[in-house]
């Protein structure tokens, strides 16, 4: 394509013209480097490579200068497909988290199933066994004027979700859903997967030591390429325009749980061969940026050259040379490996595994070698359709981009204590943030493989026990608060850290490792680059300051070992509320001593630690009762925090609790409540709101009730109780007796001798089980 | 004593059944599809287990009732091996005619369909499709009746998951469901956790006719069930409120299947 003596305008007229996403200094960059015009295939290359999504430009130099990385458990950190952390000295858990968010607007099914099929590819490339997965989703608002494309997009996203994960069989195992106005235009489908594999089985994502020096083969296996997914890379790196939807729609994925269950028993193969070889094989997914991302970043990670063939690629028809480099067809691996293992390979997948009989095209297919250059070259029916130094291709660019805080006008609402406490707990518990995920959680299929020790609604995290004869356990879960990322997006990063971390410690699990998924707007705008780093100082504050328990004394932070940017969340309507999205990894030692959220005995005492304070900005209080925002959105007291977190754990430990819950959205109501209302749904409780402490100065009844500022609900065993206190102090914590457990099936919360509710359990459950049927029908 | 758990491409329970085969005493592997059908005669047992045979393709369990390794598995039926199919692997068995065996013998007519789950409550269809929850099962059948549940004595409660969309067991041969009852083909219904069994959503899970989880042939050796026993196998599996969950070293409601294929050899041999 010619570059070279050409004006902008015109450049960018052809640029666009042949679907290319990249600017025009961009181009000419490229062509400087190369030293004459690059070829339309050199184009779409890097145009795919140096997309926000593959190269994270604008976002690289923000997540090096705040995010703790490193950490004692930590066996890799965010360089490759996934980060992994030791479990014990012998095995590790690996972990993923990406967004699908463009793809799941346009087509909600294959969005969000090609989001879980991308990344149970980039557990499994590591070589680890995939056992869970999990699905943080934000919709727009189902009852506002969008709410027949807000309701489709839901359904159609957890469709997708089931659809994909149940037929891969891995079970999912946590996730949450938020409905908020700012996703009406562009919902937020953010996946983790997490896998298990023992720390000398690790395969990385690289060609190997002396790939170059020994001509190691390029292997793709999998899908035939075709032409699915075109620039999907470049689509997710672009605010979301309405006109544009049916150009869109060719830059979604096609999924095939079917095909990669099938790729997943043949890759197991493979490890186990190239253990008994002892042969060390580079491997690696592909997903964005699909053949050109996965064999230069293979080759260049390595620090080699490599030579592609085209015409040696199994493709589902005669496409041109730039659709095959970058289409992100499915369900695809590839491998770097010696010669002498090639029959061995082809073997495994193309007769072993039968893929040609299994899936129309599907096969292993040697298509290029490793050598001891530095370029990147792709021949096509005989022509030399690419030649670039590769490492110039991987590297991308990076942007300094401007931030500008946004100016927010917040102010607390000035608003009357409600009359009838009943009907509000009612309310809020049919609110569809608030309400039983129930509706959802039973499409997805929890219980294979086998590990589910707690299921999703059962605690605030999921827990599996992955390995037959190992007590160990993981626990995972996710968290953002979108409503506080509105109010501050810098609380709204350290609270979304601070929740994950209860929610794991909620059922006995120590926090290990976090992810995060950063959703943004577009970054080239200011405002939307001041959230981002916002968000991301606060993860980073809340990283630092809760430590890594068993670390405390080295103030080791808890580390991030893996992430994803996604940008241009945005639409002409606006962009959506900050969303750092966290998921949080959790460690028991032996799971058999998790504990769950529901009530276990009438007579049981609860206690609350945390006191209460004026924190409701953001809150679901003031937001389904009045319809306001307000501004004193909750705070990480990170010392106070700290505390909780680690209390809980040894306290779950040692034995002395039946039942905790974490206080977040609908405060302490809300939590209480859900206690109750979880199944079996057995019993009821008392509250004595005079013995709610609260940290501020005479807070109403509502405000104790309702404020989201953290905080545990915890159900004592029976004769622990002086224990418990005891253990509490040593932590710094002031427990509070707040209540009991009842065998009357009725909700009661009084102060100063008089009832403030007192509800009963079935109406309360009705109204809690019907919220998100009603909100996605 | 060996057992091949059998494997089709799309099959996703294959490695937790072959850990209950193992775990209750018995020698086991996995058969791929593409081995040959002969091999099968070396095994003592047979288990379909549970998964997405060949994508659900026109219908679940269909495209795999096709395969070689089933004509194989219809001989091996044929002379009293036992035979469990769980989920898609009851589909399966449903599908090549070994379920429920046909009421015209050897005609090998597919008599019986595993249609998708409709849930009802009080008259009204609540749900419809995919659903995974732990449910309630009463053994109806006699002991000794059917292979897999050989052990178990009649109106026995087991806790034990399900995880389907196809899972409503409908007929239209006439006097299949009378001939199912009277022979004691019936092996497990859906029931509330007293044993009652109240035929509406969501103690009959799946909208299946008379509550009806699983049933065998008229033999006895080849049984079909939807609800997965690997999946509660150890007494940890079992969900939050259940008070066995405590004793995590107690074995779970789903081993006795197992146990009974096991014990079913045994006295068969």
């Amino acid at each position: 394509m010619k570059i070279i003596g050409l004006s902008d305008p015109e450049v960018q007229t052809s640029l666009r013209a042949a679907g290319i996403g990249m600017s025009v200094p961009e181009a000419r960059t490229i062509a400087g480097v190369l030293g004459r015009d690059p070829t339309l295939t050199e184009l779409f290359c890097y145009d795919a490579m140096w997309s926000e999504h593959c190269s994270y430009k604008s976002s690289r130099a923000t997540l090096k200068e705040f995010l703790p990385t490193d950490g004692p458990n930590v066996v890799m950190g965010p360089v490759e497909d996934s980060g992994i952390v030791a479990i014990d000295d012998k095995w590790c858990v690996v972990i993923s988290h990406e967004s699908h968010n463009h793809p799941s607007q346009i087509l909600p099914n294959e969005g969000a199933a090609t989001g879980i099929g991308g990344i149970v590819r980039d557990v499994n490339c590591m070589g680890a066994t995939v056992v869970a997965t999990a699905d943080p989703l934000r919709f727009g608002n189902p009852y506002g004027p969008k709410a027949n494309k807000v309701r489709w997009v839901a359904e159609g996203v957890v469709d997708g979700i089931w659809q994909y994960g149940n037929a891969l069989g891995v079970p999912n195992m946590g996730g949450d859903i938020v409905f908020n106005d700012s996703f009406d235009d562009n919902c937020l489908v953010n996946v983790v997967s997490i896998g298990i594999v023992r720390r000398d089985q690790i395969i990385r994502s690289r060609a190997p030591p002396l790939a170059g020096e020994k001509g190691y083969d390029v292997i793709l296996i999998g899908k035939p390429t075709d032409s699915s997914g075109l620039g999907g890379v470049t689509f997710a790196s672009e605010a979301l325009c309405e006109e544009d939807e049916e150009t869109n729609r060719g830059a979604v994925q096609i999924p095939d749980p079917f095909l990669k269950n099938v790729l997943f028993k043949a890759n197991d193969d493979l490890f186990r061969l190239v253990r008994e070889e002892g042969i060390e094989i580079g491997f690696k997914d592909l997903g964005g940026g699909g053949f050109t991302c996965a064999t230069s970043e293979m080759g260049s990670s390595g620090g080699f050259g490599m030579e592609i063939n085209l015409d040696d690629m199994h493709t589902a028809a005669d496409f041109p040379a730039e659709v095959l480099s970058i289409a992100e067809t499915q369900e695809r691996f590839l491998i770097v490996s010696p010669p002498e293992l090639r029959e061995k390979i082809l073997k495994i997948y193309n007769e072993d595994w039968d893929l040609p009989n299994v899936y129309e095209g599907a096969r292993a297919s040697v298509v290029g070698k490793i050598n001891t250059g530095d370029r990147f070259t792709v021949t096509h029916k005989g022509e030399m359709v690419c030649d670039v130094p590769i490492q110039h291709l991987t590297e991308g660019i990076r942007y300094n981009r401007l931030e500008l805080p946004r100016t927010i006008r917040v102010q607390e609402p000035d608003v009357a204590e409600p009359a009838d406490y009943n009907q509000v707990l009612l309310q809020i518990l049919r609110s569809p943030n608030i309400a039983s995920r129930e509706h959802v959680y039973r499409y997805y299929d929890t219980e294979v493989m086998g590990n589910a020790v707690i299921r999703p609604g059962e605690a605030d995290a999921g827990l599996i026990a992955p390995v037959r004869g190992e007590k160990f356990g993981i626990a995972l879960a996710v968290d953002s608060n979108p409503f506080y990322g509105r109010i501050s997006p810098y609380w709204g990063g350290a609270t979304a850290v601070a929740e994950a971390m209860r929610n794991v410690a909620a059922v006995g699990a120590v926090p290990s490792t976090l992810t995060d998924c950063l959703n943004y707007g577009n970054p080239e705008k200011p405002e939307a680059f001041w959230e981002f780093r916002e968000g991301v100082k606060g993860l980073a504050e809340s990283c630092k300051k809760l430590y890594l328990k068993g670390y405390e004394a080295q103030q080791q932070a808890v580390p991030i070992v893996s992430g994803n940017v996604s940008f241009y969340n945005e639409s002409p309507q606006g962009s959506v509320d900050p969303s750092p999205v966290v998921a949080c990894v959790g460690i028991m030692k032996d799971f058999s001593k998790a504990i769950t959220m529901d009530l276990k005995k009438a007579g049981d005492k609860l206690f609350l630690i945390g006191p209460r304070f004026d924190e409701l900005g953001g809150s679901e209080y003031y937001r389904t009762i009045f319809g306001e925002t307000g501004a004193n959105v909750p705070i990480v007291r990170f010392d106070l925090e700290r505390n909780m977190i680690y209390a809980v754990i040894d306290a779950i430990e040692e034995g002395l609790l039946a039942a905790a819950h974490d206080i977040s959205n609908g405060g302490l109501a809300a939590s209480l409540s859900e206690m109750a209302l979880t199944r079996p749904a057995r019993f009821g409780l008392e509250l004595d709101l005079d013995r709610v402490q609260s940290g501020d100065n005479d807070m109403r009844t509502d405000k104790l009730l309702f404020s989201e500022s953290s905080g545990f609900v915890l159900e004592a065993k029976v004769g622990s109780e002086t224990r418990l206190v005891e253990l509490l102090k040593s932590y710094s914590l002031e427990p509070m007796q707040i209540g009991i457990v009842t065998g009357k099936r009725r909700i009661v919360m009084s102060r100063a001798g008089e009832y403030v509710a007192d509800l009963d359990l079935d109406e309360a459950r009705n109204a809690w089980t019907t919220g998100l049927v009603e909100a996605m029908r | 004593m060996k057992i091949a758990v059998l494997q089709f491409p799309g099959t996703n329970c294959e490695f937790e059944t072959l850990v209950a085969v193992k775990a209750v005493g018995m020698e086991g592997e996995i058969f791929r599809w593409n081995r040959s059908a002969g091999e099968l005669s070396g095994f003592d047992g047979f288990v379909i287990p549970g998964g997405f045979s060949y994508q659900d393709r026109l219908r679940a369990g269909v495209i795999a009732s096709k395969e070689p390794v089933m004509s194989a598995l219809k001989e091996e039926a044929g002379i009293g091996k036992p035979i469990i199919g769980i989920c898609n692997g009851f589909q399966i068995l449903v599908e090549t005619g070994l379920l429920p065996g046909s009421i015209e013998k050897s005609s090998g007519n597919v008599d019986m369909a595993l249609a998708q789950n409709v849930m009802v409550s009080q008259g009204k269809i609540v749900r419809r499709g995919y659903y995974c929850d732990w449910v309630n099962l009463r053994h109806e059948a006699p002991s000794k009746r059917c292979s897999g549940s050989f052990a178990i004595e009649r109106g026995a409660l087991l806790k034990i998951p399900i995880a389907h969309g196809e899972g409503n067991l409908v007929t239209t041969t006439p006097g299949l469901m009378k001939k199912l009852n009277d022979e004691g083909q019936v092996v497990f219904r859906y029931c509330d956790r007293n044993g009652r069994i109240i035929n509406e959503f969501p103690f009959n899970v799946n909208g299946s006719t008379e509550s009806i989880a699983a049933i065998c042939n008229e033999p006895g050796n080849v049984l079909g069930m939807m609800p997965h026993p690997e999946r509660a196998f150890f007494a940890w599996q079992l969900p939050a409120f259940d008070p066995r969950k405590q004793r995590p070293d107690e074995p779970g409601p789903g081993r006795r299947v197992f146990e009974s294929m096991k014990r079913y050899i045994e006295v068969n041999a």
